[in-house]
């Protein structure tokens, strides 16, 4: 019993650190280009939910979709990616870019300031239902729809989320290395005014990284909804709460530390609710992510910060 | 370089719009049906009586838990317009959101004391708040009756308090004495949700059942925790029961399939914060009411009013119908006193209220009040969900 | 970021110039003009009137509003000490104040059955809140900037956390759970406070007790901040290594300036959970931060007049909202306001205005002519009445609304974008459009109007103003 348990609490573990780590990773990027914690990168998700569940219904809705299933998931994805990355992409335009060389409080409060505002129109536009994904209509988890090994159950929902993260992380981070944007992305980290030396444009990278980060937290948003269905206005808050932390355990600004913080915290809290308590599951996650800041202050794979005098 | 910016705009609109198209869509098949043309449950059909009285609502319209608010106030707007169209009068309501917070509560209150216009209060919805606010209204001679405050000091801690549901302490052992005697459960895990209405009614289960000799687990999750699948990996293979006084059906709903995700054949049974036939669908599973599923009920009465909710608010779940008869006690009382020839004041209505003696109404049993200010006979009905969804009244 | 090869100075020369011409021109000059001496004690003189507040609004729920206003005003007094004058980044500081309300509850309530005299609860509680603020200022020593925000957050959760657990904990040495903090329930019921004889029963006499307590702060925290320990705060603030250099002692300062923050909050949750007469987890969550640091900021960080300023107008104007007809003259008097701020030469915002109602009262007529059963009055009088043949107001189309709503957001910021004649052009559309999303829509829910104008109003701040309405422009260290 206890193998399986294990290894059933690391694939929860897993998947729950997937959709954190997405998340995530927007936080690592935009603070890597701007230093700048993105507040409303919550709310970008949640949107990114809410795209993908309008678009689910638009096409006839889990009982009886309109076209076959791995399509109809393809096309959710790519709609809340592109509907996510755009809002990522107008709030910069307008909430931060005025503000680039303003003390590092006022992006701060400018980004709680959006988050406050889209929070309220969700509110306003989807009204404060609860909406679902009803994913077992559409992929159902009785056997057909699982991998059964002994007592281990695993469902095919998740193998798609923590299969689909992997896959979406890899295209990142060849992304980041690889191509030109990539380069300009990272010189632009190091020193936005030698970078534009170079002949690259810091606003044109900015964007392009605004929108790579919140199509990221679009993706995050559909497949929060896969797995645990529920959508709603609030979701952003907590969820980016989250995000923000892995960001910052796994060291902010950093890619690799971005997935690692996030899968961290989701094993954390999968494993303290199967083997301590749920009921103080929140207070133990919190107390570990305090010793780890304590003990590496830069985050896990983070650098330490040099201070010219 | 204004044309990128331009098209992109135009492209977030696009996007939004579609969103927004959706959506709307979904909320308003606009017939601008407003009242149906029945007698709604309880009424005595008199002829048209002037009375003009504002009675305060308060409730978490937004925040957290405005699922929940917004459906209260979608019934009580609906009680006050079915109710003016039938008996001529001219009842309105003042909003009051308090987003369940007590600090919110106590600075509604006061305005509402001050508001001359406003006779009596529905809600507010969370026990806490009622904490918060009782003294005050108290003081005020002003009558405050809720339609989901379900712990059991209330009603005695402040006179002017009345409510439509019965208490924690009701609830806890009718559930108790079902899952030992008719489910012959031994072992029995208990969740919580860490609301005040969850861990009262987790205690008083947990007494009830150790009491009738079953061995009660507990643990508690907090109400906008995202996932359950840790928590249903540690359910231990000798679970007879999973009791659920949660508030939010749509979380029973996602903790039931990651139940069935995870091979595990355990019966949930719910409390009345559950019982929301088009959230919470695990056939199956048992889920208590205070009272019988309005949308079972046999009153074709009772019927025809749910079909005019539904088709200009929507769906709703377990917190709308004690509101919508909680507004009517109210407005009976007011009329009541209008009927009698005198001003709707408060303490009239506060007077008025103790008689409250409503043979029917849409929670489809009778409404007086005891000397506290509880409702009569409160009983609880069990029902079960079926593998169409539908819920199955088997107490 | 300015261009390579050009002065920013140069730049913003124009900008500068402009800046007091206008119709808030001579205002704005006024204002700068004066330093922050005197502009200080201006402050003092016009908060001589809140002794008179009471009297003059006699209703109970008014002086609970400015119950509330208090309350706020010097938990941004609290922060701006931490904030504001240290520059640390602390997001916990709500777990101080409801550290502070709670221990007030344990120690005169029937919780533990323990009714200390309030003359000894409150040195307690204001040293204990201290000591914890000397706990929590332990990490600034090796964490920086976001590093300290996001441990100071965690601090604020766990907090909430344990206040909402600590019910049914049952401690080796005993056989049944303790129940320290009443879990979700709380601790109802608490001793009204009574001090020297005093008994503080209603309302009204908190609110004196508060704004003793206030003037107490207010006056403290000017001499502190002009002392050597302020001057050291604003060192490490701007530059920490430097600061070290200069023999400040940082490290030290930091922890003060915790603890001070600490035992400011402490206080104001004791006489919160007096005024409450209870204390609940949820009265501490992070949304009260977040109200707590915009008002801060709104007001201008580092400035005790600008923690009060911005207190002020956060903690009052949810409360203009709640009724439609206050609400419909705050937004058609902050439409105007932002016109004039806006638009400069004030005859073109005459202009401007003119036109709207021409363009509303012409579209209002068309659409009562084409499709008549869409369009309803506007119910309540006063404005209302005015209103009435002008807004369109529409029954039963949600849909259109939110695509108005949408609308609204895309031409917003659309004209941030313009200057001159177009933006002229599409002012005039905008206001009907916004004229009519709030009559529809938003003033029918205050609360969701509540958050979405505090939303916007921080963004628009920090753009336009980011000091703050009374903070001292700043420029930080380039990393």
């Amino acid at each position: 019993m206890d193998v399986d348990f294990f290894v059933q609490q690391l694939v929860n573990g897993l998947t729950l650190g997937s959709v954190y780590a997405l998340i995530a990773l927007g936080y690592s990027m935009v603070y890597g280009i701007l230093k700048l914690l993105n507040f409303a990168h919550g709310e970008v998700y949640m949107f990114g939910a809410f795209i993908g569940y309008f678009v689910l219904s638009a096409l006839g809705g889990a009982s009886s979709p309109s076209i076959p299933v791995a399509p109809l998931l393809v096309i959710m994805f790519l709609a809340a990616m592109l509907g996510a990355g755009l809002l990522g992409v107008v709030i910069e335009r307008y909430a931060y870019r005025p503000l680039r060389n303003a003390p590092r409080i006022a992006p701060l409060i400018s980004a709680i300031g959006v988050s406050f505002f889209l929070q309220a129109s969700a509110l306003l536009l989807f009204t404060a239902q609860f909406r679902t994904y009803d994913t077992p209509q559409l992929i159902p988890i009785d056997t057909t729809g699982r991998i059964d090994a002994g007592p281990l159950h695993i469902s095919l929902t998740r193998i798609l989320v923590i299969v689909s993260t992997i896959g979406l992380m890899i295209a990142l981070t060849l992304l980041v290395s690889r191509t030109r944007l990539g380069k300009a992305m990272r010189a632009v980290s190091y020193d936005r005014e030698a970078a534009a030396m170079m002949g690259i444009d810091p606003d044109k990278v900015i964007v392009a990284t605004f929108f790579i980060g919140s199509a990221l937290a679009g993706a995050a948003g559909v497949m929060f909804g896969l797995v645990f269905e529920r959508v709603f206005h609030l979701m952003g808050f907590t969820a980016g709460l989250k995000g923000f932390t892995a960001a910052v355990i796994g060291g902010i600004g950093n890619i690799p530390g971005a997935m690692l913080g996030g899968l961290i915290i989701g094993l954390a809290e999968s494993f303290s609710t199967g083997y301590i308590s749920s009921t103080f599951q929140n207070l133990i996650v919190f107390g570990i992510l305090i010793v780890i800041l304590l003990v590496r202050p830069t985050g896990l794979l983070g650098s330490p910060v040099l201070k010219k005098v | 370089m204004k044309t990128p910016r331009f098209w992109l705009l135009l492209a977030l609109v696009a996007v939004l719009a579609v969103g927004a198209a959706a959506c709307g869509g979904d909320d308003d098949e606009d017939d601008g049906a407003a009242a149906p043309e029945t007698t709604g449950g309880g009424d005595t059909g008199g002829e048209a009586v002037d009375c003009t009285a504002s009675i305060g609502i308060m409730g978490p319209f937004t925040g957290d838990v405005a699922a929940i608010g917004q459906e209260q106030l979608n019934w009580a707007k609906f009680a006050v317009d079915t109710f003016n169209e039938e008996r001529g009068t001219s009842f309105e309501l003042v909003e009051g959101d308090t987003q369940l917070d007590p600090a919110q509560a106590s600075v509604v209150a006061p305005q509402f004391v001050d508001n001359d216009a406003i006779v009596a209060v529905v809600g507010p919805a969370g026990s806490q708040e009622v904490d918060a606010v009782g003294g005050i209204y108290s003081d005020a001679s002003m009558a405050f009756i809720s339609g989901s405050a379900t712990a059991t000091n209330l009603t005695e801690d402040y006179e002017t308090f009345y409510r439509v549901v019965p208490t924690d302490a009701d609830q806890g052992p009718t559930v108790a004495t079902y899952m030992v005697e008719e489910l012959g459960a031994q072992n029995v895990f208990i969740i919580d949700d860490q609301s005040s209405y969850s861990t009262g009614l987790a205690d008083s289960a947990t007494a009830a059942l150790e009491d009738g000799g079953a061995t009660v687990s507990r643990e508690s999750v907090s109400q906008d925790q995202t996932d359950f699948s840790s928590l249903v990996s540690a359910v231990a293979d000798d679970t007879d029961v999973i009791f659920l006084p949660w508030q939010v059906a749509a979380n029973a709903q996602l903790f039931g399939n990651q139940l069935a995700e995870q091979g595990k054949d355990v019966p949930i049974f719910g409390s009345d914060g559950l019982f929301s036939p088009d959230d919470f669908k695990v056939a199956g599973s048992y889920v208590s009411s205070f009272a019988p599923d309005i949308t079972g009920l046999d009153d074709p009465a009772i019927q025809d009013m749910v079909a005019a909710f539904e088709d200009e608010y929507g769906d709703f779940g377990t917190f709308g119908p004690p509101t919508f008869a909680a507004t009517t006690v109210v407005m009976e009382a007011a009329t009541a006193v209008c009927e009698g020839g005198e001003e709707p004041t408060r303490e009239a209505v506060l007077e008025q209220m103790d008689q409250t003696d409503l043979p029917d109404s849409i929670l489809g049993q009778p409404i007086s009040f005891t000397e506290n200010g509880d409702i009569n006979d409160a009983t609880f009905f069990i029902f079960q969900v079926q593998d169409d969804g539908s819920y199955q009244l088997v107490e | 970021m300015s261009r390579i090869g050009s002065d920013d100075w140069v730049e913003q020369q124009e900008l500068r110039s402009e800046y007091y011409t206008g119709f808030t021109g001579p205002a704005r000059k006024a204002f700068d003009r004066v330093g922050p001496g005197p502009r200080f004690f201006a402050f003092l003189a016009i908060c001589a009137i809140f002794p008179f507040f009471p009297t003059v609004a006699d209703s109970d729920f008014l002086i609970r509003v400015g119950v509330n206003v208090l309350l706020f005003a010097l938990l941004a007094l609290g922060l701006n000490i931490v904030v504001g004058w240290a520059g640390l980044l602390d997001l916990g500081y709500v777990a101080f104040y409801g550290f502070g309300a709670y221990m007030y509850a344990w120690l005169s309530s029937s919780q533990f059955d323990v009714h200390l005299p309030t003359e000894l609860v409150i040195p307690i509680v204001i040293t204990a809140s201290a000591g914890l603020g000397l706990l929590l200022g332990l990490p600034s020593w090796r964490l920086v900037g976001d590093y300290l925000a996001i441990t100071t957050l965690f601090f604020a959760q766990i907090f909430v956390e344990l206040m909402l657990n600590l019910d049914r904990l049952t401690p080796p040495w005993r056989d049944e759970p303790l129940d320290v903090t009443g879990g979700p329930n709380g601790i109802p019921g608490i001793d009204d406070m009574r001090i020297f004889t005093i008994d503080f029963e209603q309302t009204r006499d908190y609110y004196f007790l508060l704004l003793a307590i206030f003037a107490v702060v207010v006056v403290g925290l000017y001499y502190i901040n002009e002392s050597r320990t302020g001057r050291g705060w604003r060192a490490s603030r701007e530059d920490p290594l430097a600061a070290e250099l200069m023999t400040t002692p940082v490290n030290r300062l930091k922890l003060l300036a915790f603890a001070m923050g600490a035992a400011v909050a402490g206080l104001t949750g004791s006489v919160f959970a007096a005024v409450q007469t209870g204390v609940f987890p949820q009265n501490f969550e992070v949304a009260l931060l977040i109200m707590i640091y915009a008002a801060l900021i709104l007001g201008g960080a580092g400035s005790i007049s600008g923690a009060v300023l911005g207190a002020i107008i956060i903690a009052a104007v949810p409360e203009i909202l709640r009724t439609p007809e206050n609400a419909r003259y705050l937004f058609y008097g902050v439409l105007i306001a932002s016109l004039l701020i806006v638009v400069r030469p004030w005859k073109r915002v005459a202009g401007i205005v003119a036109a709207a109602i021409v363009f509303g009262f012409a579209a209002h007529e068309i659409v009562a002519l084409i499709w008549p059963d869409v369009v309803v009055g506007v119910e309540d009088g006063g404005l209302g009445g005015l209103l009435d043949s002008w807004v369109l107001v529409v029954d039963d189309h949600e849909t259109l609304v939110n695509f108005a709503f949408v609308f609204l957001v895309a031409a917003v910021l659309i004209l941030t974008q313009l200057r001159g004649e177009s933006r002229m052009l599409l002012l005039i559309p905008t206001i009907y459009l916004a004229a009519f999303v709030w009559e529809n829509r938003l003033v029918a829910e205050p609360s969701v109007t509540r958050q979405l104008l505090f939303g916007a109003i921080l963004v628009a701040m920090m753009t336009k103003r980011p000091q703050g309405l009374l903070g001292t422009p700043r420029v930080e260290n380039p990393i």
